[in-house]
């Protein structure tokens, strides 16, 4: 089961690698965000942090959903979704591998989003390099639970894309409170208590909605 | 053929999509080894009775079964059947081979590449083997996508409209391939709106016209007898 | 009140005269209700707005439970009573964020701030707006069923983590409000009044659904004749 779940995950990999189908229009516009955002921050150094942690994590939300939206599209062509649904796999595994690519494009952005809002923001988000993986990991984690769910629902669905983003966001508020609030901690350099509720918090969020879409999934495969 | 065992059979099967009853209480049974033709012009749910028996849609109400157990309700179960729609289900930017080595991989098939191989030589496309399938014709497709549903060799294949934009040669290929599979004992289903292909290769013809089957649905006399007693009741 | 007075049959009568009373009742407890002291009349809208919120989180659980109930049985039976709370519960989600607002205007002079139950209200608003967006994007029937049903038990699942998120930031939104037990009354008959209107609505809503989904069916039929 395990190296079917990796040939599916590969085979998005691939595709994603000759076409770049979703990757750079996700990270264009995570940058485009991210720049337009710190336009915006004549803050004092000490409301920087607050600022900068919510305004990273809407762009993570904005640009990440372009990814996911995208790969869901992409399986919908010439029928490959059924396609999908003829191998002998519990629907789950379909689920947990389009949620892994997800995640791995919303790693990715992270990797390029972070290190600009430490740049353009000036704040020290690197400083506790570990406190911040552990945030994007999990946070990036529970995004792509709701959002894989989300976009199987609004398949073949008129304004797909439109519809995709105005269900996901108010879903993902809490994500977006939680890496806000977390990451605002690792620049101010308290990795404490404070800062491991909200880590609990994001791994929670991610085990519940995993969870559900491994078990609703099925619901949304078939017709 | 009464006393073979039944490959597929559907029960009291009716398909809604959105108001519309596409298919209403349909009793069908095909038998290990046959060849059935399913004709009826078109938007009469030809598809819609190929995706039910595939267990690719969900029927509203009433059953399906492969070989008297109730499909699709172990995944495992899915490698009974092969099928081929009007869309080819494959990836447009793998090429010719990683697409059938994918499928083979994601069937269990025991060898995935030489499996993959082999199948390019019977279709005739190994020399296309390394290319992007977004780059050969339409026909090609169409036979790349009849090897992918025969990658894990199912007992049962469904194909639905497998002639239709094909060339002569084509279709010759097609109809010597699917007498082949059937020489071989594997059951074979396809709809198609072309009469004359029927009578050829078919044992059987059954026609859907709103909503209903007309032809012999139903094989074995007991099951006939079943049917007219229920509908006497 | 058009709704309420147009039943042909006894029994809808005997059940709407008393919604009517009950209403009523709650109405004239509002103007009998002693005047907050430092608020003035503007306190009163307290009265609906306690009632509505409650009714819009109550409603959002109801519809939940008849998306699993539906995702268990496949009866489209439960998607009725699903799209019926659905409706009527955005009816109470948007009068709740009304109500709040105008009451915050007063009591905070402003119309919107950032607090843990405004926004987790709105979230409510947005979930119930999402359903009936997603619902008008699909024809009717089991699809438009099943998929709305997995989102709105996504939705519950989110709800009480809403709330948790924005709790942890600080809020400013009274949580037990102090008031005079002739006030608690007051709550007691207008949130009684209130869910039931909200029910009677939702039940003739769910029947007119049901109408519906008959005459289409015996159109089709004819068409098919």
């Amino acid at each position: 089961m395990a190296s079917k779940l990796w040939w599916l995950i590969h085979k998005d990999l691939v595709i994603e690698y000759r076409v770049r189908q979703a990757w750079p229009a996700m990270l264009l516009l995570g940058i485009i965000v991210a720049v337009v955002f710190n336009l915006q921050m004549d803050l004092l150094p000490e409301q920087r942090p607050a600022a900068a942690g919510a305004l990273l994590w809407l762009a993570i939300l904005f640009a990440g959903l372009v990814a996911i939206e995208r790969t869901g599209a992409a399986e919908q062509q010439d029928g490959c979704w059924d396609g999908l649904v003829l191998f002998p796999l519990p629907s789950s595994l379909i689920y947990v591998a389009k949620l892994a690519v997800n995640f791995i494009a919303l790693l990715a952005l992270e990797c390029v989003l972070v290190p600009l809002f430490v740049v353009l923001a000036d704040i020290p988000l690197l400083r506790h390099a570990w406190a911040m993986l552990l945030v994007a990991v999990l946070g990036s984690l529970g995004m792509a639970a709701v959002g894989t769910l989300v976009s199987a629902m609004t398949h073949g669905l008129r304004q797909r894309g439109a519809i995709l983003s105005l269900l996901v966001l108010p879903l993902l508020l809490p994500v977006v409170l939680a890496g806000a609030e977390a990451s605002r901690l690792v620049a101010v350099g308290d990795v404490g208590t404070q800062w491991w509720r909200w880590v609990q918090f994001l791994g929670a969020f991610a085990i519940v909605f995993t969870t559900l879409g491994i078990v609703l999934f099925g619901f949304l495969v078939e017709e | 053929m009464t006393n073979q065992k039944s490959a597929i059979q559907a029960q009291r099967l009716s398909k809604r999509i959105g108001d519309r009853r596409v298919l209403r209480e349909i009793d069908l049974e095909i038998a290990e080894g046959e060849c059935v033709a399913l004709t009826g012009s078109n938007g009469t749910g030809k598809t819609t009775l190929l995706r039910c028996l595939s267990a690719i849609a969900r029927p509203t109400s009433g059953k399906v079964y492969w070989f008297g157990r109730p499909a699709a309700a172990d995944p495992a179960q899915r490698r009974l059947i092969g099928m081929v729609s009007h869309e080819s289900r494959l990836y447009a930017h793998l090429t010719l081979r990683e697409n059938l080595v994918f499928a083979a991989r994601l069937f269990s098939v025991a060898d995935p590449g030489e499996r993959a191989e082999q199948l390019l030589k019977q279709i005739g496309l190994v020399s296309l083997a390394d290319r992007q399938v977004g780059q050969i014709s339409r026909g090609m497709g169409q036979r790349l996508a009849l090897a992918r549903a025969l990658i894990h060799d199912p007992p049962i294949l469904l194909l639905d409209e497998p002639f239709s934009g094909l060339d002569r040669s084509s279709r010759d290929w097609l109809a010597r391939l699917l007498h082949e599979r059937r020489e071989q004992g594997r059951t074979l289903c396809f709809s198609t709106h072309d009469e004359q292909q029927t009578g050829q290769i078919a044992d059987r013809t059954l026609t859907l016209s709103g909503g209903f089957l007309t032809g012999h649905p139903v094989v074995a006399d007991q099951s006939m007898e079943e049917n007219r007693h229920r509908h006497a009741a | 009140m058009g709704i309420i007075t147009t039943s042909k049959s006894g029994r809808p009568v005997l059940w709407t005269s008393l919604v009517a009373v009950l209403l009523t009742g709650a109405i004239v407890a509002m103007y009998l209700a002693p005047t907050e002291q430092t608020m003035g009349d503007v306190q009163r809208v307290m009265y609906v707005h306690i009632a509505v919120a409650w009714l819009a989180l109550l409603g959002f659980v109801a519809m939940a439970a008849c998306g699993l109930a539906y995702l268990l049985s496949r009866n489209l039976w439960w998607d009725q009573w699903s799209m019926a709370t659905c409706e009527i519960g955005w009816l109470c989600s948007t009068l709740t964020l009304v109500t709040g607002s105008l009451w915050a205007h007063a009591a905070w002079g402003t119309w919107w701030t950032w607090d843990p139950r405004l926004v987790s209200s709105f979230i409510l608003w947005a979930f119930y707006s999402g359903n009936l967006i997603l619902r008008s994007g699909l024809d009717d029937g089991p699809q438009r069923a099943r998929l709305s049903a997995v989102l709105v038990i996504i939705g519950v699942a989110d709800v009480p983590l809403v709330v948790m998120a924005t709790r942890w930031f600080r809020g400013i939104h009274p949580v037990s409000p102090a008031m005079e037990p002739s006030m608690r009354y007051v709550l007691l008959a207008s949130m009684v009044g209130l869910t039931a209107i909200m029910t009677l609505l939702l039940v003739r809503r769910r029947t007119q659904l049901q109408h519906e989904s008959l005459v289409m069916q015996l159109q089709m039929q004819a068409d098919e004749n």
